[in-house]
Order: structure tokens, then C-alpha cells, then sequence
């Protein structure tokens, strides 16, 4: 004879936990680690998940804003004011700072490297004096918010392996990505919303995307980034069919919700309660994506001081804004991709057109952020893959010049949360190639990050395998000078 | 009281069993005590040399016990133990700061070890099979020995097993199980009628023989061959692998035994005289992913890929986390550095590139010709006949001896060849040289490359960056006989330096056309597919001085080898080399591709930088050696013939003046034109193929490309199985060790993978890791007598299926009290049966069964079905252009997977994006998999079809139709409840779209097929959105 089953009337899940607990201890985004603990997951599996006790101590930033600059900008275009390449222009890079240092197959067999100074000028900005250039005038009154960092260095010259390195703190495939650690480790704060969320920018080419970049790779696939798009859809699926609307739609469901109260009373299964709220969750969903994807609601003061081009979905300066919305949601981690900073020819022109379809948004996230007391606990973060070279891929002409991958040193910026603000960080040569104080690697930069978000990169650990993997393996160590 | 719990289980079972205690009998030291000593001791004091703290090694007993830090039966004396319960920091034991801390029980655990005695035994999965004894008592005579181990564990824990399950549930496991797909309605209610004993046999019978069966298993491997359709990595191009998807789903659907399965895929290339089947297996070696991404550096990429290629095989016929031993040795098992650099040692010696080519689409060397039904007979023949003609044109040189002396004594003029281009770049303007043998040829400079004095008049100086280049000249098919001469002066003897070429680029197209270069200052020639695979290429064995003007001819016969090739130095055939002989496929490119005649300079390689070019000829036919010193010396051909040796002349004669010899040639060429352009025809797939010469191979330091120390030999990890003498040490002695009776895991591992498949979690519920770090067995005895019966059995894989799914503990009810589920809520006991979430192919083939759309079609190309527009735009620069009909509808194994944006529907639902090999999926629950299965076209289509053709059959009867879509959906009766609650959906729906028509008529126009019932649009709308709520409803997303 089978007993009824005690859970039917009582708390929502077998742990005892009432919704509201269950809620708030878990943080129910979108993946929700106690959904697949409910249904008995591999998740659930691994006893000694390290997540819980997190954070490790009291964070300064609840949240990351990650403006990821795909392809590499110039660091020295850009940041890296660098007068001597001026000088030497068109002179051969002496062998004395090259070092041996391996470059890429696409300017290693070049007959010559002749050093190219930029082009742009370059004045210093803020009370903090930090040296942009003119590509940036938006940034360059954001000057004093920002910490930036001009000794961050990789191992990897291509593309794949140093995108996959700096999201992931591995060359190798399968690790899990930045946000993906974070979801696991500090979950979400709002049950209706993913806690990781990436936005790419329309209409881009450039070095391609990978879906692995924002992947949970051996994290359950519940922690991976889950894709703002433009359009109809959001978030995919989002949308009711032709012929649903949100009343037939809940019709449906609370006739599906009957279906699994009925067949928990006959099977005396507790984890279809996990399935009812994994209903209830998407269609909330439903609601709750529009309703923060929807900009009608901002006044036109807002969308000038994004620029334009935020009026236009799937820019990114609309994925700046949105990305502000999303934090003022709870949204934990926020990713922003956007493509086509490669340049190996024609730098002048196509830094120009990124940095026009960029810096304005940046700065203006910043600033909002700010205007907004957001930004004491958003840690704002700008930067790309690697850094490029201080000699002319191709032909350097008066007016042009390319510039190849560079791993040894390259500038990023942060903002908000617990950074040393208005400061510059780490300094290189003369020549712009080698890092010539306080250098920071990407598994130091990694562990700093994570320090702000109140995680001890060396205990967010997750075993697969048979090891305990870290964001930072077997490296990192905090950079202090990088925090207030 | 036995206590068999293990990881998570152990802790609930700790607290909340009253039954369970840990002192009550002695420790296994497989089952107890090694996972904590290897978890949390090991990364310190294991194999791992040098990370070693202390010297001190605790993996192994001698090791551990001279060090003395072990009393064995004294644990009070034993350092070990004061370590590991004091509380001074300092000398604690797992120190803080390695973040690791033992738990009491684990203290415990490791105290009462000591005092049994510190007894170390083999690690579990290292012990070779045995014969293993059924427990007798509990299962009848003639039960089901898995039955039998089950209940022996089962009579230890306080639970009974679950009784059967009823047959709609039965038959819809076992169709899931076994097919993948849903069982029909027929097949249902037959199995419900059959009264007759065996039923449930005849049923898994008819399953196991169905060729969706052979799909079902063929998609089980996907995972673990890592497959896709696309390379990886960030450009990510189409990898044409489908055809190897096909060999597996033949595989399978043949039964083939394991062994040969192993063997086909590991090395069939290395059977003798293997078939078409045998070496097309082996692409399963090469489904790693590749990069193609420009200047990636060569010689990284290949290395990652002979890594996937040992890591997958470890992962997947291992279970061992082999990866772990690339930088450095193994922290946990018993695998060296070394030990893991002798394995990839197998998988190195094949001619590969680490790129793949950007500007050409081809299968990466090396690879085979694929051929359809006939195709092979027909180019055996188009082959025959070029073997025929070959002897022709012999027997035309013989013949050709009357007319060769008539041709002397009648003193006739000397003949000489004619090229088809003459760059003597004497003058240079605009840019431009002229081409004094073809007034149409577009001879440009390239960048700015200048004229110097040479040593006929001027000459080309280039830079390395610049050079001449006309598209028109030079293009030429493998097929084609030609020759090329010029002058060249090279500033130095350097490992490479690119002459002249038609090609577009060296990796970037796998340098395909033809080239020559100087290697180590040696002319080096060479026709290319796909560099370095599908080549011939041919060098001087010495080389030519530096800053001096030398001239040198390549001329090539037409033949596609090396034979046909010579190369001429200052007029005089040079000894040579040959360093390839394996060019089967054009070297032409698609379209033109804007491949070019170059001198002087190739895109992304060592152009001739410093190099002086003059007298450049391009002939479309092979020089004779008189024709060559001719060019060289400037002599004319009279004074040159009568100094040549009587086989230069007779040559000479029969290249230039012979009628018969030249209908001959050209009867020839025309052959080799055929069977050229026939091989174009074939498909070709990336497989394995060793080269003539193994590939040394080296330890690499710190797992660094580039970091090479010792050498080593291919060879296995000792602690597993020495490698045999005997064998041979390729990849078949690889696979024969693997298949070898004494290896210990191999059938272990294949056993447990095929008990997930059908438990959802395996006897090893870590298929990835057998290793120390992994979960010792639930039932391990049981494990290992279906092990060795598997053995035995001949590695009969459905054989295994058939004895799995016929016992009674698969049979079980999955329904159980709650207290069960609490205590062992991953079903590790077994005592129920097993009911878990579908996988992401299974729920979408199924409805596409439940609604007739599936097209049964078995293999081909892969297939584009729905997917949200604008994924693979917005990530790189290609669109997705879904299919059409058939291809919306095939089963999900063959749906298109592009691995930098995988189909999001099945990411959702855990499907792995195939980028690394894959043993075990988990299973989430998230509201992202509500809304596909609320949402996605693919389901609200499949929905609406089933309700429309239900509709039909059962012409409108509301209850009838209820239950019709809810058994095509789940496999059962509706019960009252049910019905209950789906008439009230039914009903408000339909009034709900009655009042809104425009809705009802745009809910049935999903998807694009067309409608099928004619029936009023509100009433199919309702039932449409019953088989939705169905769809949805958690008996269509799980195994019952």
C-alpha cells in the first residue's frame, strides 16, 4: 500500500524549505541549482560543490558588467601612449625588445617590422591625468572613474585560444566561462531574470563568436549565459506561438500545473513540484524579459546620453543601455561582446568606426551608473583579448598602418565596485611591447575580479574528473593596486 | 550492516539511517578508504613526483610504510593520525591552505584503517576481471543473475525491490530505451494483448532488430566521438563527417561485436587489406575539432589535436582522465608524464597539418576517397586504362627506334620546346613586364617589385614582400605534364624561401597547386592538394651556392608521382629526394579561388626575400634534359644535341619529333585527365593513414608545444597492462592491448556506459573517471560479471541489452514510497525502476513520432531543421537556412551541428556541444526547456499536426481524441483525472478560440506543414493545445 505522500500538503519541496526560503536561498534564476537538486541531477551528484558559504567575504560588487571588445583593440591607439614609436616610425623593431617573442603566422614571415607610431592624438584627461587619445572623447571624461590597466598579458596569439583563456582562465575547451563561475558561485538575485546574460552586437564582422565563450563547460549547463537578442524573442523561445496570447497561455498552464498536482498524488513524487515552478518560472519569464527589454520607458535624456544609436536594438550602445536596466534588476552578470576590433590593415579606419560605435556607450554606462548610486557596486569592465603589435603588419604609409596580435601587454579598463579609481596601473616600455612594470596576467586579473565579488578565487572550486577545478587553476594572485 | 553508499549518499546515509554504522565491520580499502586518501592526501602525497611534499608517497603501501608514518594496528603510534586529528595548524593534515579538510567520518575512517591493519589493496579498476559467483539464494534458479546481485545488496539496506511495472510502462521503457522513439499505438496494445508467454522478450527482440535501434546506439556514441558537422574553433567550417555517422549506424545495426568496433575505429586502417568500412571507421580519430584561424601556429594545433585523439580514446575505451598526465604526472593515478606522451606516440604519425585550409573547402589530410555504389569499379578502370596507355607510349618509344635513326641520318633540323610563358623582365612599366611568349598574359609587379641586372639583361630583385604574378600562366591540373625554368640568385641558404608557385597560400590553403621552393638552399618541387597529406614533392640532395646565378627546371610528366618529376640544376638532372608521394585529388581550386602564377612572394609565408629571379618559362609539356640545357646554357639546340648522351637525344627526339610517341602521350594524358577529373566526383573524408615513417615523439615540458625533451616510444600505462611484446606498436597493438583479456577496463568501462544508457546513471557513476578520484562501484561485483560475460559473450553488444533489459530490476516500477526516493534519490540501490528526464534527442523524435511527421529516412547528410533566425549571423558571418520538408523532420542525430553555436533547443536540454569527447550528460531542469517545449515551431507544429490527425480519427469524439493524443504522447490510459482535466482544457480552449477565429486559424498555421483536417479551427485549436499541455506535462519528458 503506498502512503500518501506527506509533501502534497505541505512545503513546496522536499527540503522543508517554504517558496519564499527556497527562493532566497537558492536565488532562482533561470538555471537554479535547486531546481536540479530537486530532480535528483548530476548537479546534485557532486557532494562537495564548494559554492555554498559564498561569498567568502563581504563583496564590494554585486555585480559585473563585462564590455568585451572582441579582436583585439590597439592599446596603443587607444591608452598606450607610446611617443617614441612616433619617433622611430618606420625604423625596424630592434631584436633587443622583441626578445624572440613568437609572433603570429601572419606578419612572422614579413620581410620587415617596421615600428608605427599612432596616428591619433593623445592628451591626458581628468584629474587623474590618464593618457587617452582622441578616438576616445567619452571616455576621456570618465577618466577619473576609471582604473586602467596597461600591464595586463596572455599566453595565447590567436584569437580562439586567448578569447577562450580570458573568459575562461584556460586555452583548453570545456572550462567554464567568467559569468558561468560567478552564477555558480553567488547565484542570482532576481528569481525572474537569468543571472548571466549576454548581448552581442548586431550586425558585426569581425573574428567570430563562440556560444562555448559564455558556456558553463563542466559547470550544468544551468549556469551558462543565457542570450539577449534583439527583436521579438529576447531571450529564445521567449514568445507565444501565433495564436497564444498570455491569457490562453496561462489557461493552459494552470490546466498543466492540475496535471502534475495530480500525478504527484499518484506517484508520490516530490520533484514535480520542481516541474510546476519550472512553468510558473517561464512564464513569469515571459513577463519579466519584455518588461526589461522594452526601452519606452526611458526618457530621451537618456538615450542622448547613450548616443543614437541606442535607440536601435541590438547596437551596442541599446545593449549598454539594456545592460544598465538588466543591473538595476539584479542581473549578476552582464556580458556584452562586441566584434571587429581586429585590425590587421587599415587601422586608422576601423579603430575610428569602433571606438564611434563604442565609446560614447561606455562612458555613458559609466556615468549613468553613477548618477544612478549603481555604480559603487557594479564593477564595470572594458577590454579585449590580447593587445596588438608596435610595428606595422603590411604596408605603414603615412596615413596607414595594421597592427598584428600582441599577448605580451595590453590595456583594459575598470569601473565601479571596490576599483582604484581614476588611477593607471602597471606601465610598459618605451616601445609598447614588453611590460615593464607591475604586470598583471590574466589569472591575476581573474583572481582580482573575483576578490571584489567577495570570492576567494582559490576556494569557488568545482570538482569534474576527479579534480577540483578553479577559475584560476593553479594560479592568480590578488592585485592590490587594482583595488580601492 | 554493509555500508555501500557513496559520495552525497554516504553523508545522508550517515545522518539519517539509524541502521548504518561505519565501525560495524571492517573496511574495504577500495570501497572506504582510497577515495578519501585519494581525494584528500594524494595531490600531495601521490604519483605525482613533483609535486610531492615530504617525499612522502601514501598511494603506495611500501612507499607509505617505510616512511613510518603507518603503524598498522596502532593508530595512536602513527604519525598519519596525529596529523590528521590535531589541532595545531601547523602540522595539520590536510594543511588549510590546501582547502581541502577531512571530515569526522573521514578521520574516522582512516583511525579504524590503521587499526585493521593499513591493508593497501590494487585500486579496483586496475585488478583484472574474474570469474564472479552469483549470490544464490535469493533469485530463483533460473533468474536473472543481475537480479540476484541486486538483491544481495538490496537485503542489506532495510528496502524491497519494486514490483514490475505495468506493460504500458514496460513497453514505452524499452522503446525509449532501445529505439530512442515512443512505441506505436499498434505495438502498444499488442504487447497489452499478448497473453502468451515471452511477451516481454518478443517485444525487446522486435526493438533490438528495428533499425531505429541501430540509430538510437549510433546516437549514444555521438557524444563520445565528440562528432559534428563543423571543424570548432572560431571560423568553424563544415567538416563533411556524416558519411562516418553512417559507418557507426551500419556498426550497430549489424551488431558488430565490441572488439571489432574498437578495432575499426582505432586502426582499421591497419588490417590487412582493409575495406572501404574499415578505414572510413578510423575518421573517428579525426573528429576532434581544427582550427583554421589565420596565423595560428602549425605545429600547437597539431599537437591539441594528438591530444583529443589520446584524450578521447583514454576517456572513452579507459574511462581514465588521461588529460590530467599532459603537463605533468597524474596527481591521482598511477599514469607518468611520460606514460601519457607514449600514448599520444599512436596517435601522432599520421600527415597532418594543424590548420586546415581557409581558402579551399577539402578534407584535411590525410584522407580517403569515399566511393558510392560503382564508383570504385569505375575509377579502378578509369586507372586500368592509364596503366594501359602508360605501356602504349613504352611501346611507342620502342617502336620509335627505326624512325629515331632515320631522323639522324637524315640530319633533321634539332626541334626545341616552346613555352607558353617567357618573363625575361627586362623592361617594367606601370607595373608591368611583358610575356614575350604569350602577348595576353598579364604580368604585374606586386608591390612595387624592381628590375636589377641579371644575367641576361635585367632581372627581378624582390624583397620577400613583393614579386611578378599573372593569373593566366601556370594553370595547370595534376593531370597536366608541364615545366617551369628560370634563373634565381639566393642571398642565403635558409630553412625556406618561397621561388615560385600557383598557389594562394602555404597553411591558409594547404599550399594547393604546385610550388617551388628552396629548403636549406635545396630547389624543392612540388604539386599539393592539401599539404602535407596529399602531395608529392621532390628535392635536391644538395644545394645550390648562394649570391650566385643558378638555373634551375622542374618538369613533371603529368603522372601524379614523384617519379614524374625531375629537377634540373645549371641544365643537368639533379640527384633528388622524394618527400611525398600521395596526391590523389586536384590542385586546382574551386572557381579559379584567385590562385596566380607568383614569383618572389606567397601570402603569410617566407617570400624570396633578397633573391634576384630572371628568365622565367612556363611550358606546358615536360622538357627534355636537352630542352633544359638548352635554357641554361643559351646554346643552341645543335651544338647541345651533338654533345648529348644517345638517351638525351633519343628522348629529345621522341618528346619533340616522334607522331606515334605524341598520339601516344596524348592518348595518355587524355587518361589521366579522366581519372583527374573523375576523382573530383567521389566523396573524400579526413581519415587515419600512417605515414611511411613513424613521427618521433616527444615528452613535451609542461605540456608546452614547443618545449620538447626525452623521446619516447608509443607504449601503455604499466599500472593498467604492460604493452606486449608481441604487438605491434601502432594503433592495431593499441587496440589489441585494449581488447587483451588481462586489461581491466576496457570491458568495464563498455559494460557500465551501456547500464547508464539504460539506468541513467551507471554501476560507475562517474563513466568518466575509473580512476582513483572516481565513484567506486555501487555493485561491483555485479559490474564485473557483466564485464566478463561480455567478454565471453564475443563483446555482444545488443547480447548485453537483451540480458540488461530482461532482468527484473529493470522490469521494476519506477513509482516508490517517498521514503525511498529521499534516501536514495539517484536510484543507486535499484530498487525501483528507472524514470528519469528524457534526452534532448529523445524528446524531440519523440514528437515527432507521436505526430506521424518523423521521416524515417536512416543516414546521409546532415539536416537544418527550425531554429531561431539571426544565430549563426550574429556570432560570425554565416547564415542558417533551415531545410525544407524531409530535412524539418528527420531525427534529431541528424540534425546539423555547428559546434560555436550548437542547436539551442538541444543545448537547452543538456545536449553537449561536441567539442571534447562526452561520456556522461547531465540533466537539468530550467525554465529555458519550458519555453522550447511551449514555444518552439518544431513542438507547437508537432502538437497541432497530432491534434489534427487525431482530430480525424477519431472524428471529433472529444474523450476519444483525449485519450488517443495522450497515449501517442505518454504511452498510457488517461486516467479519470486526467480525462477530467483535459476535457476542462479542451472545452475552454475551444470556446476561447471560438471567440477569437483570426487566433485559432493563425495557432494551426505553425510550422510548414500543411493543414491536414478540415475540421472547424476552434476545435482542432483546442486540441491542439491539449497535446501541448501533454507535451509539456512531465510523462512525455520522461522515461516512465
Amino acid at each position: 500500500m503506498k502512503q500518501p505522500c506527506p509533501v502534497c500538503t505541505g512545503p513546496l519541496d522536499p527540503s522543508g524549505l517554504s517558496r519564499r526560503e527556497f527562493l532566497n536561498r537558492f536565488g532562482m534564476g533561470v538555471g537554479g541549482m535547486a531546481l536540479s537538486h530537486l530532480l535528483g541531477g548530476t548537479a546534485a551528484a557532486e557532494e562537495d560543490i564548494h559554492a555554498t558559504g559564498l561569498p567568502h567575504f563581504a563583496p564590494k560588487a554585486k555585480r559585473v558588467i563585462y564590455l568585451f571588445q572582441s579582436g583585439g583593440p590597439s592599446q596603443l591607439d587607444l591608452f598606450d601612449y607610446k611617443p617614441l614609436l612616433n619617433k622611430l616610425n618606420g625604423e625596424e623593431l630592434p631584436d633587443s625588445v622583441r626578445q624572440g617573442q613568437r609572433l603570429t603566422g601572419m606578419s612572422a614571415h614579413q620581410a620587415s617590422l617596421p615600428m608605427a607610431g599612432s596616428i591619433f592624438k593623445f592628451a591626458q584627461h581628468g584629474q587623474s591625468g590618464a593618457w587617452m587619445s582622441d578616438l576616445l572623447p567619452h571616455t576621456a571624461r570618465i577618466a577619473d572613474e576609471l582604473c586602467i590597466v596597461k600591464s595586463l598579458y596572455t599566453e595565447a596569439i590567436n584569437h580562439d585560444p586567448a578569447i577562450t583563456f580570458l573568459q575562461t582562465g584556460s586555452q583548453l575547451s570545456g572550462r567554464p566561462c567568467f559569468g558561468s563561475w560567478m552564477n555558480y558561485g553567488l547565484g542570482s538575485d532576481n528569481e525572474n531574470l537569468p543571472a548571466f546574460v549576454v548581448m552581442l552586437t548586431k550586425n558585426k564582422g569581425g573574428q567570430p563568436l563562440y556560444a562555448r565563450l559564455w558556456g558553463s563547460g563542466f559547470l550544468p549547463s544551468e549556469f551558462q549565459g543565457v542570450q539577449f537578442r534583439p527583436g521579438k524573442d529576447a531571450v529564445l523561445y521567449l514568445s507565444n506561438p501565433d495564436g497564444v496570447d498570455r491569457e490562453s497561455r496561462r489557461m493552459l498552464l494552470n490546466r498543466l500545473e492540475e496535471l502534475h498536482r495530480h500525478q504527484m498524488d499518484v506517484s508520490q513524487d516530490a520533484s514535480l513540484n520542481a516541474r510546476i515552478l519550472q512553468y510558473e518560472m517561464a512564464f513569469r519569464m515571459q513577463a519579466s524579459v519584455p518588461e526589461v527589454t522594452d526601452l519606452s520607458d526611458e526618457p530621451d535624456s537618456v538615450f542622448e546620453m547613450y548616443g543614437p544609436d541606442s535607440r536601435d536594438p541590438g547596437t551596442y550602445a541599446a545593449n549598454c543601455l539594456m545592460a544598465r536596466r538588466l543591473a538595476e534588476r539584479g542581473v549578476k552578470f552582464i556580458q556584452l561582446y562586441h566584434r571587429d576590433w581586429d585590425h590587421h590593415g587599415g587601422l586608422p579606419g576601423g579603430i575610428r568606426s569602433e571606438c564611434g560605435q563604442t565609446d560614447q556607450a561606455s562612458a555613458a554606462l559609466v556615468a549613468d551608473l553613477k548618477q544612478r548610486g549603481m555604480l559603487d557596486d557594479t564593477l564595470v569592465i572594458w577590454g579585449g583579448e590580447f593587445g596588438r603589435t608596435n610595428y606595422s603588419q603590411g604596408q605603414l604609409t603615412a596615413t596607414d598602418y595594421g597592427r598584428d596580435h600582441h599577448p605580451r601587454c595590453f590595456t583594459v579598463w575598470m569601473a565601479g565596485g571596490g576599483v582604484n579609481a581614476g588611477t593607471s596601473y602597471g606601465a610598459t616600455d618605451d616601445f609598447g611591447y614588453n611590460v615593464a612594470e607591475n604586470g598583471v596576467h590574466v589569472h591575476d586579473f581573474h583572481a582580482t575580479l573575483l576578490h571584489l565579488m567577495g570570492i576567494d578565487h582559490e576556494r569557488l572550486t568545482y570538482k569534474f574528473q576527479g579534480r577540483r577545478y578553479r577559475l584560476t587553476d593553479v594560479h592568480g594572485k590578488l592585485v592590490p593596486g587594482l583595488m580601492a | 550492516m554493509r555500508h555501500r553508499f557513496h559520495g552525497y549518499l554516504l553523508i545522508s546515509a550517515l545522518t539519517a539511517l539509524p541502521w548504518h554504522s561505519v565501525q560495524a565491520e571492517p573496511l574495504g580499502f577500495n570501497r572506504d578508504v582510497q577515495p578519501i586518501l585519494s581525494d584528500k592526501c594524494f595531490a600531495c602525497h601521490g604519483p605525482d613526483s613533483a609535486s610531492r611534499k615530504a617525499g612522502l608517497r601514501l598511494d603506495q603501501p611500501e612507499a607509505a610504510m617505510a616512511a613510518g608514518v603507518l603503524s598498522p594496528g596502532n593508530p595512536a603510534d602513527s604519525e598519519v593520525v596525529h596529523r590528521i586529528r590535531t589541532d595545531d595548524s601547523g602540522d595539520r593534515m590536510p594543511p588549510p591552505e590546501s582547502n581541502l579538510a577531512l571530515s569526522a567520518e573521514e578521520a574516522d575512517i582512516l583511525e579504524q584503517w590503521i587499526a585493521e591493519g593499513a591493508v593497501y589493496e590494487p585500486h579496483w579498476s586496475f585488478i583484472p576481471l574474474k570469474s564472479v559467483s552469483v549470490p544464490v539464494g535469493l533469485t530463483p534458479k533460473d533468474g536473472n543473475p543481475i537480479d540476484a546481485f541486486v538483491l544481495a545488496e538490496l537485503s542489506e539496506s532495510g528496502f524491497a525491490p519494486a514490483p514490475e511495472a505495468d506493460r504500458e510502462t514496460l513497453i514505452r521503457r524499452l522503446s525509449l530505451d532501445l529505439r530512442g522513439l515512443p512505441p506505436t499505438l499498434e505495438e502498444i496494445d499488442a504487447f497489452l494483448a499478448d497473453t502468451e508467454p515471452g511477451a516481454y522478450l518478443r517485444v525487446v527482440d522486435a526493438f533490438l532488430a528495428d533499425p531505429s535501434c541501430a540509430e538510437h546506439l549510433a546516437a549514444g556514441w555521438l557524444d563520445v566521438a565528440r562528432y559534428a558537422d563543423t571543424f570548432g574553433y572560431q571560423n568553424d567550417v563544415e567538416s563533411d563527417l556524416w558519411p562516418w555517422r553512417d559507418w557507426l549506424i551500419r556498426a550497430f545495426d549489424a551488431n558488430m561485436p565490441y572488439d571489432e568496433f574498437i578495432t575499426e575505429q582505432l586502426a582499421g586502417d591497419l588490417l590487412e587489406n582493409p575495406t572501404q568500412d574499415q578505414r572510413l571507421a578510423t575518421a573517428f580519430n579525426r573528429l576532434h575539432r581544427q582550427t583554421n584561424e589565420g596565423g595560428s601556429i602549425n605545429e600547437e594545433f597539431r599537437v591539441a589535436y594528438v591530444g583529443d585523439r589520446t584524450e578521447t580514446f583514454a576517456t572513452a575505451f579507459l574511462g581514465l582522465t588521461l588529460g590530467c598526465a599532459r603537463c605533468h604526472d597524474h596527481k591521482f593515478d598511477p599514469i607518468s608524464q611520460r606514460e601519457y606522451y607514449s600514448l599520444t606516440a599512436f596517435f601522432d604519425d599520421i600527415d597532418e597539418s594543424g590548420l586546415y585550409s581557409h581558402f579551399t573547402h577539402t578534407a584535411p589530410s590525410p584522407s580517403m576517397l569515399l566511393y558510392d555504389d560503382g564508383q570504385e569499379r569505375q575509377h579502378e578502370i578509369l586507372q586500368w586504362r592509364i596503366g594501359k596507355r602508360e605501356g602504349k607510349v613504352a611501346e611507342a618509344a620502342a617502336d620509335a627506334e627505326t624512325r629515331f635513326a632515320a631522323f639522324i641520318s637524315e640530319g633533321s633540323p634539332i626541334p626545341e620546346a616552346q613555352p607558353a610563358n617567357a618573363w625575361s623582365f627586362e623592361t617594367m612599366t606601370d607595373g608591368k613586364t611583358p610575356d614575350s611568349a604569350d602577348e595576353k598574359a598579364d604580368v604585374s609587379s606586386v608591390l612595387g617589385a624592381g628590375l636589377t641586372d641579371g644575367p641576361h639583361g635585367k632581372a627581378l630583385a624582390l624583397t620577400g614582400d613583393d614579386g611578378a604574378a599573372c593569373r593566366q600562366a601556370g594553370d595547370v591540373e595534376r593531370s597536366d605534364a608541364f615545366s617551369l625554368a628560370l634563373w634565381l640568385k639566393t642571398p642565403a641558404q635558409v630553412p625556406h624561401l618561397v621561388v615560385a608557385h600557383r598557389t594562394v597560400a602555404e597553411t591558409d590553403a594547404a599550399s594547393r597547386g604546385w610550388e617551388l621552393l628552396l629548403e636549406d638552399g635545396k630547389p624543392t618541387f612540388g604539386l599539393n592538394h592539401f599539404w602535407p597529406g596529399n602531395a608529392l614533392r621532390v628535392q635536391t640532395k644538395e644545394p645550390i651556392p648562394a649570391e650566385t646565378w643558378v638555373h634551375v627546371a622542374a618538369t613533371y610528366d603529368g603522372s601524379s608521382t614523384a617519379a614524374g618529376v625531375r629537377i634540373f640544376v645549371n641544365g643537368e638532372a639533379a640527384d633528388t629526394v622524394v618527400l611525398r608521394d600521395h596526391l590523389f585529388k586536384t590542385i586546382k581550386y574551386e572557381g579559379g579561388g584567385g590562385a596566380q602564377l607568383l614569383i618572389g612572394h606567397r601570402f603569410r609565408d617566407v617570400g624570396f626575400k633578397g633573391g634576384m629571379v630572371d628568365e622565367f618559362r612556363f611550358y606546358h609539356e615536360s622538357l627534355s634534359a636537352i630542352d633544359v640545357r638548352s635554357l641554361a646554357t643559351g646554346g643552341d639546340a645543335a651544338a647541345l644535341w651533338a654533345n648529348a648522351s644517345d638517351a638525351e637525344r633519343r628522348e629529345h627526339y621522341l618528346f619533340h619529333a616522334d607522331n606515334a610517341y605524341a598520339e601516344a602521350r596524348a592518348s595518355l594524358a587524355e587518361a589521366r585527365t579522366e581519372e583527374s577529373a573523375f576523382a573530383e566526383t567521389v566523396r573524400h573524408i579526413m581519415v587515419m593513414r600512417d605515414m611511411d615513417a613513424p613521427r618521433e615523439a616527444y615528452v613535451l615540458t609542461r605540456g608546452q608545444y614547443d618545449q620538447r625533451a626525452e623521446t619516447v616510444e608509443p607504449g601503455t600505462p604499466d599500472a593498467i597492462l604492460p604493452f606486449g611484446d608481441s604487438l605491434p606498436r601502432n594503433r592495431l597493438g593499441l587496440a589489441e592491448w585494449l581488447l587483451d583479456p588481462q586489461n581491466p577496463l576496457t570491458a568495464r568501462v563498455a559494460v557500465n556506459r551501456y547500464w547508464q544508457q539504460l539506468f541513467g546513471r551507471g554501476l560507475v557513476e562517474t563513466q568518466e573517471d575509473f580512476g582513483l578520484q572516481g565513484r567506486p562501484p555501487s555493485h561491483p561485483e555485479l559490474l564485473d560479471f557483466l564485464a566478463k560475460r561480455f567478454m565471453d559473450s564475443g563483446w555482444d553488444v545488443k547480447g548485453l541489452l537483451r540480458f540488461i533489459v530482461a532482468s527484473a530490476t529493470y522490469r521494476q516500477d519506477s513509482d516508490c514510497e517517498p521514503a525511498l526516493r529521499e534516501h536514495d534519490p539517484q536510484n543507486v540501490l535499484l530498487a525501483r525502476g528507472p524514470s528519469y528526464r528524457l534526452s534532448a534527442e529523445q524528446i524531440r523524435d519523440q514528437a515527432l513520432a507521436a505526430s506521424g511527421l518523423l521521416v524515417p529516412k536512416i543516414g546521409g547528410p546532415s539536416v537544418k531543421p527550425y531554429q531561431p533566425p539571426g544565430l549563426w549571423k550574429e556570432a560570425s558571418q554565416v547564415v542558417y537556412n533551415p531545410d525544407s520538408g524531409e530535412g524539418l523532420y528527420r531525427r534529431s542525430m541528424y540534425t546539423f551541428i555547428k559546434r560555436t553555436v550548437p542547436p539551442p533547443a538541444m543545448l537547452t536540454f543538456d545536449a553537449p556541444n561536441r567539442e571534447v569527447c562526452t561520456v556522461r550528460r547531465e540533466r537539468t531542469t530550467t525554465p529555458l526547456q519550458a519555453l522550447v517545449l511551449l514555444n518552439d515551431p518544431q513542438y507547437v507544429e508537432a502538437a497541432r499536426v497530432l491534434a489534427e490527425k487525431s482530430f480525424d480519427a477519431t472524428q471529433g469524439d472529444e474523450q476519444a481524441l483525449i485519450e488517443r493524443v495522450f497515449r501517442l504522447l505518454t504511452g498510457r490510459h488517461p486516467d479519470a483525472r486526467q480525462r477530467e482535466i483535459l476535457a476542462a482544457a479542451y472545452d475552454e480552449h475551444e470556446q476561447w478560440y471560438a471567440a477569437a477565429p483570426e487566433a485559432a486559424s493563425a495557432y494551426l498555421d505553425n510550422g510548414e506543414a500543411p493543414r491536414v483536417s478540415e475540421a472547424p479551427a476552434p476545435e482542432l485549436a483546442a486540441a491542439a493545445a491539449v497535446a501541448q499541455a501533454i507535451m509539456n506535462f512531465d510523462a512525455f519528458q520522461v522515461k516512465p
